[in-house]
């Protein structure tokens, strides 16, 4: 049988959302500015597309209780430039948020960057959310404060939930100080001597916010500071020490570099965007993995990475390996104790996106079924799982 | 109903005689936690000594339907722990070791029963620690605190329990053992580990929890100030944040809280000032050197009438004692009080202490307040007599606070949970979809209703009730723990 090309959705309005849901028939992919559009499992047999790009913009900014609300389709690129007028800042630098990647495109793909070593990934920074369920349901979770324990905390759930078990409509968010100063040092070095000095790092009271080794000839490791105008130098002076010969204090742009490396360069989908990078091999795959931290290096070492930045301090690594390398990839992940998912690849490319299912599968299909029993939103996302 | 013979001996089965408690002297100890006001005797305590024994159990409790209430030190102040009837308690206080603590990812692996205290007594040595601190910190319970996504005076700046586990092993409700949550924040789908903490005991039991660990910082700076109002107080706070500055802590006592804790402890604080407020900053030398000069300044420019610097760690402790003992300490200035635990968007703190105090004279019942001042997290103390025949009023007051708090766009809870306590409130909170979702997720869990039935979902029978007067935990009156 063949199915019709999907139609496309483009509410403007939580209402509107609920209505598209509840008057489409048929299966729903989720879909926010697609900057994420072939991450993790391949959707399949969808009859329409709901986008959430239409529902943007900050409902509530209070300066005062830095908190803020926005339509979950607002990009989070937005959104900064909005708030750091206030000298305020979602404390969440993913790759691909200078691709215009949407605060609910954010969410639902559990996304983070280096700064996640500090300020968390965006779970530790979402305080509130509204969710379309598959049935229409409209549900509120959390709030509008920081400190909040009535009731279960739905956007945990939505976290990492790829469009398959609502539509987040609504995001309410913690905001931090945008630093008075930043520096970044700079050391080359491969792989095991980044670890080496990251060893080092985080045993030292310097406070790194970030703390990423970059692969290249033969690679270096950056490490990111912030604090106040006065005083930042000294501390910079202190981690030069720290880490040794040849460090030294380099601009701020390397972490552009650092997120067109992540993102894996222009992907198949077509939405390279603005920071460039290089391109993924046309057999190529990106792979998001994560290990406790000593584990990572020697884990990221033995995989035939052409292109890695991994945060020896979280843990968490992103590797473009080539295509015909994906399960084998998941495999060492998975010896180490680890979790890994198939970001990018090519559009040709048939690979597991995910590695052996954790322990707690039979749960997430029990809340699969009670949120969405018919199976309509974003089929596909966590296959061979469910 | 005592429960069938052949279903206790199922239990003993498991645990062995010794760790099956049926005689009501013994069970009756478990009859309720830190709210005292509601008591339930269990019919069964249960006292596993590994995770294998507790998903034991807990099989036992699905084949019969048994309902089951999973229990730490019993300090929760929301009665998430209160007893079932017809049911069994299990309680997790003999799965107490630390299991690893591995300095290098800076990590600790822990079975539930071991205490918050504890975590940072054996991290201290690699100079590590584990920075939520409920103020009930030396008896609470890692498991509890998972249930409870408990805080602490220091969460502003770094955040809630949620924050800091990296995975969970966990009991279903249907006895199977699963891991939430992995070795990085890295995740395999949504976050249930996220889900699970903070679901106050209704999902599932915890048996390990692995948690992450903070370095020490190199530098702490504490002040005390005093100022001529709440309001210059609330003042300085905002300045504080203004400065893009992240305190560590920020605490406001009122003049009643003060009279109280000073009573008690003597720790220093001004009997004659309307407020108080401690400032706590950390982080590296240079940067904590220069915010706190900053704080001081924005303390000036609003009237302060007398800043005290904590000169050594034993000063700090002293001023640290003043503020964690307020709840045990207005004791002392009334027979009976009701702690709340409302949180209010922090630039509205003045306006709801305003609207508290008129509340309170309407009543004419007292109430003294102490708050998270950083984080808009309320804990108003009221103040009453049984004896006079004010508990009713008293306890309309204390419900109406934590409404209140809802209608200013906060929360009911901040910290404590809703457990029995609150729940009769959730619709105040959230509407019937939202509700009606929670039970979804419920479900998914433990769709026989066996796992701490009662909690946090508002039901008939129990918000028809209303409950007996506040009386001291056993540890509370030994001054093992205190209220915060």
């Amino acid at each position: 049988m063949t199915r019709a090309a999907p139609t496309t959705l483009r509410p403007t309005t939580p209402r509107e959302v609920r209505d598209a849901v509840l008057d489409t028939p048929g299966r729903l992919a989720v879909a926010g500015a697609g900057t994420a559009a072939d991450w993790a499992g391949r959707l399949h047999d969808i009859d329409a597309r709901l986008e959430t790009t239409g529902l943007t913009g900050v409902i509530a900014h209070n300066p005062g209780d830095m908190t803020v609300s926005v339509h979950a389709g607002t990009p989070l690129r937005d959104l900064a430039t909005e708030i750091g007028t206030h000298q305020q800042r979602v404390a969440l630098d993913a790759a691909r948020v200078g691709r215009g990647a949407t605060v609910g495109g954010l969410v639902a793909t559990a996304d983070a960057g280096p700064s996640a070593l500090v300020y968390g990934s965006v779970r530790d920074l979402v305080i509130g959310t509204t969710t379309v369920l598959a049935d229409g349901t409209m549900v509120r979770s959390g709030g509008h404060v920081i400190k909040n324990v009535a009731g279960y905390d739905m956007a945990k759930l939505l976290h990492g939930s790829y469009g398959t078990l609502g539509v987040l409509v609504e995001v309410v968010l913690r905001l931090h100080p945008v630093p008075k100063a930043t520096a970044t040092v700079a050391v080359e070095g491969p792989l095991q001597a980044a670890a080496e000095h990251t060893a080092r790092l985080v045993q030292s009271p310097l406070e790194p916010i970030a703390c990423e080794w970059v692969s290249g000839d033969p690679g270096r490791l950056l490490v990111r500071l912030e604090g106040g105008e006065s005083t930042l130098h000294l501390r910079v002076a202190r981690l030069v020490e720290l880490l040794g010969d040849g460090a030294h204090e380099v601009d701020e742009s390397v972490w552009d570099e650092h997120a067109a490396l992540t993102a894996g360069g222009p992907g198949p989908g077509g939405d390279g965007g603005d920071t460039g990078g290089p391109a993924v091999a046309p057999d190529g795959a990106v792979l998001r993995i994560g290990a406790a931290p000593t584990r990572l290096a020697p884990l990221v070492a033995e995989l035939p990475a052409t292109a890695v930045t991994a945060g020896l301090g979280t843990g968490v690594a992103t590797v473009t390996v080539p295509g015909a390398a994906v399960a084998e990839t998941h495999d060492a992940v998975a010896a180490a104790h680890g979790t890994s998912a198939l970001r990018s690849r090519s559009a040709d490319l048939d690979a597991p996106a995910w590695g052996p299912a954790p322990s707690g599968l039979p749960l997430l299909k029990a809340i699969k079924n009670r949120l969405d029993p018919d199976g309509r939103l974003s089929p596909g996302r966590f296959d061979p799982w469910m | 109903m005592p429960l069938d013979r052949r279903i206790v001996d199922e239990f003993v089965g498991v645990l062995g005689a010794a760790d099956v408690l049926s005689d009501p002297i013994r069970t009756r100890t478990y009859e309720c936690d830190g709210l005292t006001g509601y008591r339930v005797v269990p019919e069964l305590v249960l006292l596993p000594r590994t995770a294998e024994a507790v998903a034991g159990c807990v099989k036992v409790c699905a084949r019969h339907g048994v309902p089951f209430v999973a229990r730490g030190a019993g300090t929760g102040l929301s009665g998430g722990a209160l007893p079932v009837a017809d049911g069994v308690v299990i309680g997790l206080n003999r799965l107490n070791r630390v299991l690893e603590v591995d300095v290098e990812n800076r990590r600790a692996v822990l079975e539930p029963g071991v205490t918050n205290l504890e975590i940072t007594a054996a991290a201290s040595p690699f100079g590590l620690y584990y920075a939520p601190d409920p103020s009930s910190q030396q008896v609470c319970t890692i498991g509890g605190n998972v249930a409870e996504n408990s805080g602490g005076a220091h969460c502003l700046k770094y955040g809630f329990t949620t924050n800091h586990v990296l995975s969970l092993e966990v009991v279903l409700p249907d006895g199977s053992l699963v891991t939430l949550g992995g070795d990085s924040a890295e995740q395999q789908g949504p976050d249930l580990r996220g889900v699970f903490l903070g679901s106050e005991g209704t999902l599932g039991i915890t048996t390990k929890i692995t948690v992450r660990l903070l370095r020490t910082p190199e530098t702490m700076r504490t002040l005390l100030a005093d100022f001529p109002s709440v309001a210059a107080g609330g003042q300085v706070v905002s300045d504080i944040v203004s400065a893009g500055i992240v305190p560590a802590a920020v605490e406001m006592m009122d003049a009643l809280a003060i009279e109280a804790a000073e009573g008690a402890t003597g720790a220093g604080y001004s009997l004659d000032t309307p407020a108080a407020l401690v400032v706590e900053l950390d982080g590296t030398a240079e940067e904590c050197d220069d915010q706190f000069e900053q704080v001081k300044a924005i303390c000036d420019k609003h009237g302060c009438t007398r800043l005290h610097i904590a000169g050594s760690p034993e000063e700090r402790a002293n001023i640290w004692r003043g503020r964690k003992a307020a709840f045990a300490a207005v004791g002392r200035i009334s027979p009976d009080y009701i702690v709340q635990d409302g949180v209010v968007p922090r630039t509205r703190l003045s306006e709801v202490l305003d609207k508290i105090a008129e509340m309170a004279d309407e009543s004419g019942i007292r109430v003294a307040n102490v708050f998270h001042a950083g984080d808009g997290n309320l804990h108003p103390l009221v103040l009453y007599s049984e004896a006079n025949g004010e508990a009713e009023q008293a306890e309309t007051l204390s419900s109406r606070i934590a409404e209140l708090c809802v209608e200013m766009g906060g929360s009911l809870s901040g910290e404590h949970g809703i457990g029995t306590d609150k729940a009769c409130s959730m619709p105040r909170m959230f509407g019937e979809e939202d509700l009606e979702a929670f039970h979804r997720v419920r479900a998914a869990f433990d769709p026989d209703d066996i796992c701490n039935p009662g909690k946090l979902f508002p039901t008939p029978r129990l918000c028809g009730e209303r409950p007996g007067k506040y009386r001291p935990h056993p540890l509370e009156e030994h001054g093992a723990i205190e209220r915060l």
